[in-house]
């Protein structure tokens, strides 16, 4: 059974259509990406799993679940990490994550919860009026722990944090996975993305354009890792039918090979020297997401790395 | 029970607000004021009934509506768009137990502010009338407590039916001036369309119903049944709408202007079920809307 299952899920706005037929499939226990840029369509996604707002058309089913015929089982086995929320002021950080345990009936403790998303017991004894965006964040996501989710939400959970936030929270990301929950993890942002997710699906202008591994994306996009050869002369055939090897070019005088095996690279350094060629120093230049993703959003799925 | 968890929680912070307590302070020094400026009103005795109808006026007209929609208003549409309603769903509330929950912990705070108000009046009630009826202050009392909950329920489910603050409130302040300010020229002026002429003295049944389905003017007559005088409202349509002379204000009692016996949707206790479908009927519709939206 998937974690997260759409079928056609569209949502439109008068003409504006923000979700265009969405097909996703998240299995159980993985971590997911869904990436995209803001105004994507990303949030609403989550805001039709979690029956905020209704679909146009199509359907969703959270952990086999319809999310909008059986929405108490669904919210009863989710958590989430919402963008762009402000708490209770009044109340205590403490108070909040009890009372997120009261409401999920969860046996946790709320020290344990706080401590976990690097919030100190001073911290948690002040009312939530006073606290940066930050605190704000790892507060939530302390709540959207709470009652143990198999199925854990959060829309761009790096935004407001520091360096240390996101480290921590990537660390409760990897933990998670490993207890076996799946987590939607809804970013902007590639490098957070690439950092904890198994797979990745590209949203682009309400349109999911891609689904598959990281690796996967960048070799199907021809977005791959190269080897940069600065050389003395021209190089003899033979280097395309290399195995791995998926593209050669040459640009300001350097020898470029682009390969989707890593194995590939001491291969085409052999092959290079037994032309006669004398190698005098080589790099690796690795594929930016940034670059794989530019080739999705632009729908020019044949595009290469550029210089 | 989720409906409790959310009531809870939301009590809470609803009761921690500086803004409605200092309303509340305000009112009350109003009220300690026009109570004691009528205390010194030399030789005319003060009784309950005097200090009742007085604190009808003040109180159900102004008062109470007034805090009453500023408890009420942000209830739902307050979470909507700051975003916690998204956690609120996430720890498996759902829109039912949201609008119940909250419901229920806004009534808490206005039955909370609206005893506090009626033990101050109680408190000068005695010290400055000239004698004390308890039993009729109690009457007063409890359907003072079923007005003020009226208005945050309107309040409550004009939360839930908006989009955005300022809707809310201005859907709640607008009922709250249809009420006491423009339904009595509504009722005379259908009655205008339906008769020919403005009401008289004595005007059809139908047309003190009409009047009296406004819950402001259901509760001036059930208070003014009890206390055996005339209630005003805040502004004094009647002797405009109406052809009466005001002269003696309590031969406009209802029980003066129907002749014989009052027929029961002209009954003190009709004027409580009036009230009461003013808390049932909105919030069937809120609930009714608010299962349908985008809450985005």
């Amino acid at each position: 059974m998937n974690a997260i299952e759409t079928s056609r899920l569209t949502k439109r706005y008068g003409s504006v259509t923000a979700l265009d037929g969405l097909n996703l499939e998240v299995e159980a226990g993985e971590v997911f990406g869904f990436l995209g840029q803001n105004g994507a369509g990303k949030t609403t996604t989550i805001d039709l799993l979690l029956d905020f707002i209704r679909p146009s058309e199509g359907h969703a089913t959270i952990l086999g679940y319809d999310v909008q015929t059986e929405t108490d089982e669904v919210r009863e086995r989710i958590g989430i990490l919402p963008e762009g929320f402000d708490l209770w002021e009044r109340s205590t950080g403490r108070r909040h994550v009890e009372f997120a345990l009261e409401a999920t009936d969860g046996g946790g403790d709320v020290d344990t919860l706080i401590e976990r998303v690097g919030l100190t017991p001073p911290d948690a004894k002040r009312s939530v009026g006073e606290y940066s965006k930050g605190m704000k964040q790892r507060l939530a996501m302390a709540m959207a722990l709470a009652g143990e989710p198999e199925l854990l939400i959060l829309d761009e959970p790096s935004s407001g944090l520091d360096p240390h936030g996101i480290r921590r929270m990537r660390e409760i990301v990897r933990e998670e996975a490993a207890a076996g929950t799946t987590v939607f993890f809804s970013s902007h942002q590639l490098e957070q993305v690439a950092a904890v997710c198994d797979r990745v699906g590209i949203l682009n202008e309400g349109l999911l354009v891609a689904t598959d591994s990281i690796e996967g994306l960048s070799s199907a996009a021809g977005v791959g890792n190269e080897l940069v050869l600065e050389v003395d002369g021209p190089v003899s055939e033979g280097l395309e039918q290399l195995n791995g090897v998926v593209d050669v070019h040459t640009d300001n005088g350097e020898l470029r090979v682009g390969y989707a095996d890593p194995q590939a690279k001491a291969q085409i350094v052999h092959h290079v020297v037994d032309c006669g060629v004398t190698v005098q120093d080589f790099t690796i230049a690795e594929a930016s997401l940034e670059e794989l993703f530019e080739v999705y959003t632009n729908g020019d799925e044949t595009g290469g790395v550029s210089a | 029970m989720r409906t409790a968890t959310i009531a809870r929680k939301d009590l809470e912070d609803v009761v921690r607000s500086r803004l409605i307590w200092a309303v509340f302070g305000l009112f009350v020094l109003l009220m300690g004021i026009i109570g004691i400026a009528s205390a010194s009103d030399g030789d005319s005795q003060i009784t309950t009934e005097g200090l009742i109808g007085l604190f009808a006026n003040l109180g159900a007209w102004l008062m109470v509506p007034v805090i009453g929609i500023m408890i009420g208003y942000m209830a739902i549409v307050g979470e909507r768009q700051s975003g916690s309603l998204r956690i609120l769903f996430g720890l498996g509330f759902t829109r039912r137990d949201v609008l119940t929950g909250k419901l229920l912990s806004r009534s808490m705070v206005i039955i909370i502010v609206t005893i506090a108000s009626l033990l101050v009046m109680l408190v000068m009630a005695v010290f400055i009338a000239d004698s004390f009826d308890l039993g009729l202050f109690a009457q007063f009392a409890a359907l003072s407590i079923l007005l003020a909950v009226m208005f945050t329920a309107i309040a409550v489910a004009a939360s839930a039916i908006t989009a955005t603050r300022y809707r809310a409130m201005g859907a709640a302040i607008g009922a709250y001036v249809l009420f006491a300010m423009f339904w009595h020229p509504f009722a005379a002026g259908i009655h205008y369309l339906i008769v020919g002429e403005l009401p008289a003295y004595e005007a059809p049944e139908w047309y003190f119903l009409l009047t009296r389905l406004n819950p402001l003017e259901a509760y001036n007559q059930v208070i003014s049944v009890w206390t055996d005088q005339y209630v005003w409202g805040m502004i004094g349509w009647v002797t405009v709408v109406e052809d009466v002379s005001f002269e003696d204000a309590n031969s406009l009692l209802l029980t003066e202007r129907v002749s014989g016996e009052l027929p029961f949707y002209l009954s003190d206790w009709f004027a409580g079920v009036i009230i009461i479908l003013w808390v049932a009927v909105p919030i069937a519709i809120a609930s009714w809307s608010f299962n349908r939206a985008d809450l985005n």
